[in-house]
């Protein structure tokens, strides 16, 4: 519509923005405008986060809650893509699963987790469980949808210079499906996430949100902070790492 | 780079001018500037006075996507009409009578999804004139539509200048449709426009169209204006070539 | 694609229900047989009772009846809001080059983790699950209707103002319409979200609701209560998205893609 302007702008101006609620969030602090224990200092957060990072907390904390966050999405995509493809080129498949994945799909996955702890403890797996069990959802659609798509054409023309069923699928269908898989992948990325840190504050059990909550019990401000200021950034440099895979990937595949 | 150089042009009320040229001559934003949507330097005055931006004395009947989707005939009709201060009952006699004059009864509450192209076209003419304006601006309006379809809309656009007299600028890249039409047409060169010829149109447009586009009044006038549109698409093509 | 004749009676509403009739007979197969140890799957029928046990009974309707009202309130506010600043976001290039950095920011930060924070500041209870669900709703919301906003053709726009259509009235008359169906897509997507933090933030911290109502049963060890009432929220989430979708149906009679059947 009007200019745009150019990406340094639009980076200063983020800038900008964010230094701005930097300063005064700790403008507001030191004036004592609200009490420490509700909006402590920018600094002292600052300095609470190094200090969680210097004496490795944090970081284990991090690892912990990402390495659950990734297996769960591995194991959602090594389901979801074979099942969705296998969805739409199987119809009785197709039947079979429909209904379920249709209740499954808008319903809040982590009012399963109760049943997650209790199959499967407290502890790491019955996360990894939910979070695998909240990411299939929407790469099996996502891989669905772009599967059944694929236009009729390229099928026919690769059948009819003799491609095995095998490498119809592995030379045309994956390759035209694969940008709506991968943005469907993308989306799941802060799925698995989200459930992850959730689960963790609702059960604890190690990790980021775990110790999130233990830090709100004991109204350590700070740690509060600097704990989701690191959620933040984590989410931020995850998703700005797919978008970087995604511009790298796909220059000769078709579709683009 | 400049779209318009400087044009002077003046039309007398009742007259029905049509702007050709070739493409991207920037015909079209120059009746965008008549509309008051663009900005220039210069001035466009009606009746006298400096126009301030769009109103509704100049109205626009645009080549496609202008009729809101979400309002049904009748109230895509009623739309220019609601800001004004005629009563209800009035609205809808107005609104009922411009249904009928494009002959779309029957189709009032249906949504422009469910109409075809020529129809959506009648129903944005129909559109323009609930507010009785005094100036018709059209761009392009049949250019999205079917060679078939746009004889008619021709026709019916025919019929109601011969109805209501209304003053109309035009822009059409179609020269016969100009030439079927108009009392008078101007060729633009190419970008940056400028008016380089006028010419009058007199033909009788009350003879069934049959006879009046294989008359020989209307090809002469038809291949003089097309030879003319024609010199300046050649001209713009050699200067696009020529060095820098 | 074409099905053949024989398979086109599976596709009937009856016929798409059998599926999870098959499951749970298979369920039902799994209790009898006692692979499963009966306190880690309560049979289907157990379930059974226990759903109809809470459903007459007054304390799921009043738990879920909380839940609800609060994702009810979140998602209202924030969809307001979120349709308010998108509009804005669309409109003024000033606003949207300060705003955007600030939108994406909350793009990568799951909202839950900010329920213990509102803990902190505003105690457990309502206030807190709202402010979450508010939140949550409000990116999808303020993303879709900018979309919605800035893709308006200058046509329509230019028709508008041909008209006499003040520059307030514009958003109520042609911006907001236009937007419409990129903003029940993004209802849709804040409906979900509404259902997740609701829940999540009652399973973290709360006195009531539905998810301290699973949570209650899972700690007493009343696992068949526990399985009917995550059913009952499935049931209820699920019921809620068909309900927008009927709703999306009609309120966009008019878009061009009328002609298609509801998205599945």
């Amino acid at each position: 519509m009007e200019n745009m302007p150019g990406k340094r702008g639009l980076q200063i101006r983020s800038l900008i923005s964010v230094l701005t609620i930097i300063v005064l969030w700790e403008a507001a602090a030191r004036a004592h405008l609200a009490s420490p224990l509700f909006l402590p200092a920018f600094t002292t957060v600052l300095s609470e986060w190094w200090s969680t990072v210097a004496d490795g907390s944090l970081p284990f904390d991090l690892a912990l809650s990402l390495l659950r966050a990734a297996i769960g999405l591995v194991l959602a995509t090594a389901i979801g893509i074979p099942l969705g493809i296998a969805m739409a080129r199987n119809r009785f498949l197709h039947w079979l699963f429909d209904p379920v994945i249709a209740l499954a799909f808008p319903s809040p996955k982590i009012a399963f987790l109760p049943i997650f702890i209790l199959w499967f403890g407290i502890y790491s797996v019955s996360k990894v469980l939910l979070v695998a069990f909240a990411c299939v959802f929407p790469i099996l659609i996502g891989t669905f949808t772009a599967a059944s798509s694929v236009n009729r054409v390229f099928i026919w023309s690769a059948a009819s210079l003799g491609t095995s069923s095998v490498g119809l699928l592995f030379r045309i269908v994956l390759p035209a499906a694969w940008p709506r898989i991968f943005a469907s992948l993308r989306v799941a990325l802060p799925v698995s996430l989200i459930t992850t840190f959730t689960a963790e504050m609702v059960s604890g059990g190690g990790g980021m949100g775990a110790t999130l909550m233990y830090s709100q019990r004991f109204f350590e401000s700070p740690t509060v902070f600097a704990y989701i200021l690191t959620m933040l950034g984590a989410g931020l440099l995850l998703d700005g790492a797919m978008l970087k895979i995604q511009q790298a990937f796909p220059a000769w595949l078709p579709g683009h | 780079m400049q779209a318009l150089r400087t044009i002077d042009l003046s039309i007398a009320e009742g007259e029905f001018v049509s702007i050709v040229g070739p493409s991207g001559c920037g015909k079209s934003t120059l009746l965008y500037v008549v509309g008051g949507f663009l900005d220039a330097q210069g001035r466009v005055l009606v009746d006298g006075s400096a126009i301030e931006g769009p109103g509704t004395d100049r109205g626009v009947v645009f080549q496609e996507y202008a009729l809101f989707p979400w309002l049904s005939v009748r109230n895509n009709i009623l739309y220019g009409l609601e800001r004004g201060s005629l009563p209800p009952a009035e609205r809808s006699a107005i609104a009922e009578r411009l249904i009928g004059l494009i002959g779309l009864e029957g189709f009032e509450d249906r949504y422009p999804r469910e109409l075809s192209g020529g129809m959506k076209q009648r129903v944005a003419i129909a559109r323009t004139l609930a507010c009785d304006p005094a100036i018709l601006l059209l761009d392009e309006p049949f250019g999205a539509l079917d060679a078939q379809t746009r004889e008619v809309m021709q026709d019916e656009l025919n019929r109601i200048w011969l109805a209501t007299r209304k003053t109309v600028l035009m822009v059409t890249h179609d020269v016969a449709e100009a030439v079927y039409l108009s009392s008078r047409i101007c060729v633009m060169s190419a970008r940056p426009g400028q008016i380089v010829k006028e010419f009058r149109i007199d033909l009788d447009r009350t003879i069934p169209r049959e006879q009046l586009v294989t008359s020989d009044a209307f090809n002469r006038a038809r291949n003089e204006v097309w030879i003319s549109v024609r010199q300046q698409a050649l001209a713009a093509e050699k200067s696009s070539h020529a060095p820098a | 694609m074409r099905q053949p004749d024989r398979f086109s009676l599976l596709w009937s509403p009856l016929g798409r229900i059998l599926p999870l009739v098959l499951f749970g007979l298979v369920w039902q197969a799994v209790s009898i047989l006692g692979l499963v140890d009966p306190s880690f799957l309560p049979s289907p029928a157990r379930v059974g009772y226990a759903i109809y046990d809470l459903l007459t009974g007054r304390e799921i309707r009043d738990n879920l009846f909380i839940t609800l009202m609060r994702a009810a309130i979140g998602l209202a506010l924030g969809s307001l809001a979120g349709i308010w600043l998108g509009a804005m976001i669309a409109r003024s290039q000033r606003f949207r080059a300060y705003a955007a950095p600030i939108v994406a920011g909350t793009y990568s930060l799951p909202k839950s983790a900010l329920i213990p924070l509102f803990i902190l500041w505003f105690g457990i209870g309502t206030v807190t699950t709202v402010c979450a669900v508010f939140l949550a709703c409000l990116l999808p919301m303020v993303v879709n209707t900018a979309h919605g906003v800035s893709s308006t053709p200058r046509v329509l726009i230019w028709g508008a103002e041909a008209f006499g259509t003040s520059p307030k009235a514009m958003l109520w008359h042609v911006f907001l319409p236009h937007a419409l169906p990129d903003i029940f897509a993004g209802l849709r997507v804040a409906l979900g979200f509404s259902f997740v933090l609701a829940i999540s933030s009652e399973m973290i911290a709360s006195t009531n609701g539905i998810g301290k109502l699973i949570f209650m049963y899972g700690e007493n060890g009343a696992y068949d209560y526990m399985f009917a009432a995550i059913a009952c929220i499935v049931v209820v989430a699920f019921l809620a998205d068909r309900l927008l979708l009927t709703l999306t149906v009609e309120g966009l009679r008019w878009h061009e893609s009328a002609e298609r059947q509801g998205v599945a």
